[in-house]
């Protein structure tokens, strides 16, 4: 569904990985330039794959939109303060997810000019 | 936070990808049932209770993107419930079992409902009982994250003094080609010991490595997946090294393989709509179309062409109908799925089948990546099931009965599924008393239908008698096997894919029923045979030989001719009669003989031109929809050639005879 709902976007490619670990995994192997996390994920939690991410140089950067079924503030700010680049709650619009993907990439884009 | 209005046809746009996708989680869910259920009782396994609560986790996330609440609702509170289950809180006895299978089902007839647009069944009274189960673990539950990735020094008191290592795996595409990452090196290093961290450290100069702390005893084992990308070492600390020949008595228990793990979940799966296929299936049709023509065309020319040229011509075309022919069977391949399909939701019916009627019933599948088109799979989930039914309500026997006649108590239902050339074959086997012949030949008779005194019934006689609408030996239909309409039905399906259908019965030791299907449908080879100036193709799936009919050797028999055939007789129709066209008198003829058993046929024409690839072009029209045609080709001169449906010809001849005699061939 993640998938379908970023669908229209041109040109990417898509990885997925079912556990925070697997993420981890990928991102060794693959040059991503776009995160798109879910917080409630078996063997690692998604803030703790943000905070993994954060502590190292290589990652320090990369944009991470965290996807959530907790709306409450408290969760909100565990996810800012851990990194987070763009938080949604579920359930969320597809194309809410779109716009923020979109903006994220394109902010990417304009800051390595 | 809740979906505007103005997003729905935005969301509807996803209906499909979403129906794809819950049914993936929903193949899924059943897995993992099935494993726990086989556990219950004992220690259940870690990675199922996982899985499921992940795939209730995945289908309450989707289901709220696409606004189906009830869907939502339910997924949601059978996490909840399964979450209690992880953390122990909540003990899945047999009858917590129960409700968490009828919330499943109940998610699928929401699912369904949304499917056919229908209004969804009402959930209240199921999510509040799943809801007061899985609020038994609630309070145990943390919101808040544990960095559990900060080490702590605790020994783990489930390590049962086992000794700690460090293991570090690290990753790499070849191994992900080999299916080994980081999800499956965790979960066999918890079958193996308790698993206290997992650290993801990044290594320098690029990558990243797993560091892993183990309690474990087999040092072998770690030893041995080495070229898994696997290193270890032993950790200081809390090790009273229990002494090496010390096996946990449970080792065997937990490294028992998951039952279903061949049916292996789609990662690497680009979904296509089925119509883009048969777009691309009908394009390759006309170049096959296409390509004949230039043959044709070809050898016309040879005579008016210089012999170099026309040979440069001549090679060009032969390596195009190589090309065309890689491309067909290309084609045919994107459209082949795991017979699986079929299988996967049988593991259920079944269970719930031989609940409801008192019996015991094991389920075995073999042969589940066997793949066959699309198009074929769709059509057989019912006479699939349908014969799984009848099994169990007819086939297995009531335990005590089988006791008695010493036999397991446990009824056995094999599914099989293998190819053999262009074919596929469905078996489905049972263990059971075998089909009751005595009081099938009553049940016929009672039926108007003609049966040899002695009783005795060859297996193809057998088939036509419980294929006959309306046949059952049941006098009352039960809920699993129908009203006798079904194995007609299911017989009309089979032959109507130019497949067949054969039976056979062991007395007090079972039945197995044997589907042969054609790998695909689109371009099939077929027999071209001419009657008068008519050209007819006789897909070669359904012909079993071809004769020469001797005129004087044949006989009038109620409205059928018949032929001395192997020992037996077999009815023969000529085809000029059956289109009404003019008959030629010739004293030999060809036939074409077709179909099995009391379906045995006999096509009467005037001469074979040959075998040939042929693209089936169905005819839907109405308005020239002719009884015993079931599509059209063209030939490589243009010409418009009609396939036969073999099993409607067979079917209409069976409608004028009502005598069982069976062919003995």
């Amino acid at each position: 569904m993640v998938r379908a709902a970023l669908g229209s976007l041109r040109d990417a490619t898509f990885v997925e990985a079912g556990s925070g670990l697997r993420a981890i995994e990928v991102l060794g192997m693959e040059p991503v330039q776009m995160v798109v996390l879910d917080l409630n994920m078996p063997d690692m939690h998604g803030l703790d794959v943000i905070r993994f991410l954060r502590s190292h140089d290589r990652y320090r950067d990369l944009p991470v939109v965290v996807l959530t079924t907790r709306g409450d503030e408290s969760s909100r700010q565990a996810a800012i303060d851990a990194g987070a680049s763009q938080y949604l709650t579920k359930p969320f619009a597809p194309s809410a997810l779109l716009s923020s993907v979109r903006e994220l990439l394109d902010a990417r884009v304009s800051r390595r000019r | 936070m809740s979906t505007s209005g103005q997003d729905r046809p935005f969301a509807d746009g996803f209906m499909d990808d979403y129906f794809a996708e819950a049914d993936e989680h929903m193949v899924a869910v059943r897995r993992s049932l099935m494993t726990l259920e086989s556990a219950l009782g004992s220690t259940l396994p870690p990675a199922a209770l996982e899985d499921l609560f992940r795939s209730f986790h995945s289908l309450k996330g989707i289901s709220a993107m696409v606004e189906l609440r009830e869907a939502e609702l339910l997924a949601h509170h059978m996490e909840s419930c399964l979450r209690a289950a992880r953390q122990g809180s909540l003990t899945l006895t047999s009858t917590n079992f129960e409700v968490l299978v009828d919330g499943v089902r109940m998610l699928e007839h929401v699912i369904a409902a949304r499917r056919a647009s229908t209004p969804p069944p009402s959930i209240d009274a199921m999510a509040e009982t799943l809801e007061a189960l899985g609020r038994t673990g609630n309070e145990v539950r943390t919101e808040t994250p544990t960095a559990n990735n900060t080490r702590t020094n605790e020994p783990a008191s489930r390590s049962g003094g086992a000794r700690w290592w460090r293991v570090t795996f690290v990753p790499s595409p070849q191994l992900v080609e080999r299916g080994v990452k980081v999800d499956t090196v965790r979960a066999r290093l918890m079958q193996l010991g308790a698993v206290q961290n997992v650290v993801p450290k990044v290594v320098p100069g690029g990558g990243i490595s797993f560091e892993f702390d183990v309690a474990t005893n087999d040092e072998a084992q770690l030893a041995q997946w080495h070229d898994d990308g696997l290193s270890y070492e032993p950790l200081d600390g809390p090790a009273p090294a229990a002494p090496a020949g010390a096996e946990p008595a449970d080792a065997a228990v937990v490294e028992r393989p998951l039952t279903d793990l061949t049916l292996a979940g789609s990662s690497n799966v680009v979904r296509v709509d089925l119509a883009r296929l048969d777009d691309l299936m009908r394009l390759v049709g006309e170049m096959v179309v296409t390509r004949s023509r230039l043959e044709d065309t070809l050898q016309r020319i040879e005579a008016h062409v210089p012999f170099q040229e026309w040979r440069a011509l001549q090679d060009h075309n032969g390596r195009l109908e190589r090309n065309l022919r890689d491309l067909r069977e290309g084609v045919m391949r994107v459209r082949l799925v795991p017979v699986g399909e079929i299988f996967r939701r049988m593991p259920f019916v079944v269970r719930d089948l031989a609940r409801d009627n008192g019996k015991r019933v094991h389920l075995e599948l073999t042969g589940q990546s066997t793949e066959i088109d699309k198009f074929l799979v769709e059509r057989m989930m019912d006479p699939v099931l349908h014969i799984v039914r009848n099994a169990i309500s007819h086939g297995i026997e009531p335990p005590e009965r089988r006791i008695a006649a010493g036999k397991p108590a446990d009824g056995t239902i094999r599914l099989a599924a293998s190819t053999a050339g262009e074919a596929v074959i469905l078996e489905i086997t049972d263990d059971g008393g075998g089909i009751d012949i005595p009081s099938v030949a009553q049940r016929a008779r009672s039926f108007g239908l003609v049966v040899p005194d002695d009783g005795g019934l060859d297996s193809r006689a057998l088939l036509d008698i419980i294929c006959a609408s309306g046949f059952s030996t049941r006098d009352q239909a039960d809920r699993a096997s129908g009203r006798g309409v079904g194995m007609a039905v299911v017989r009309d399906t089979v032959e109507g894919l130019g497949g067949t259908l054969a039976v056979e019965s062991r007395p007090g030791r079972g039945t197995t029923f044997r589907m042969t299907l054609p790998l695909t449908l689109a371009i099939t080879d077929a027999i071209i045979a001419h009657v008068g100036d008519q050209i007819f193709a006789v897909p070669q799936t359904a012909v079993r030989e071809v004769v020469e009919v001797d005129a004087s050797l044949l006989s009038a028999f109620e409205r059928n001719e018949l032929m001395p055939y192997r020992g037996g007789t077999l009815p023969m129709v000529r085809l000029s009669h059956v289109f009404a066209m003019p008959a030629a008198h010739r004293a030999r003829h060809h036939a074409i003989v077709v179909g099995s058993g009391q379906a045995a046929l006999g096509l009467i024409v005037d001469r074979i031109a040959g075998q040939r690839e042929v693209v089936v072009k169905t005819i839907t029209d109405p308005l020239i929809r002719v009884d015993g045609v079931s599509a059209a080709t063209e030939l490589g001169d243009g010409r418009v050639v009609l396939i036969l449906d073999v099993a409607a010809l067979s079917r209409t001849r069976r409608q004028h005879s009502r005598v069982i005699t069976g062919v003995s061939a």
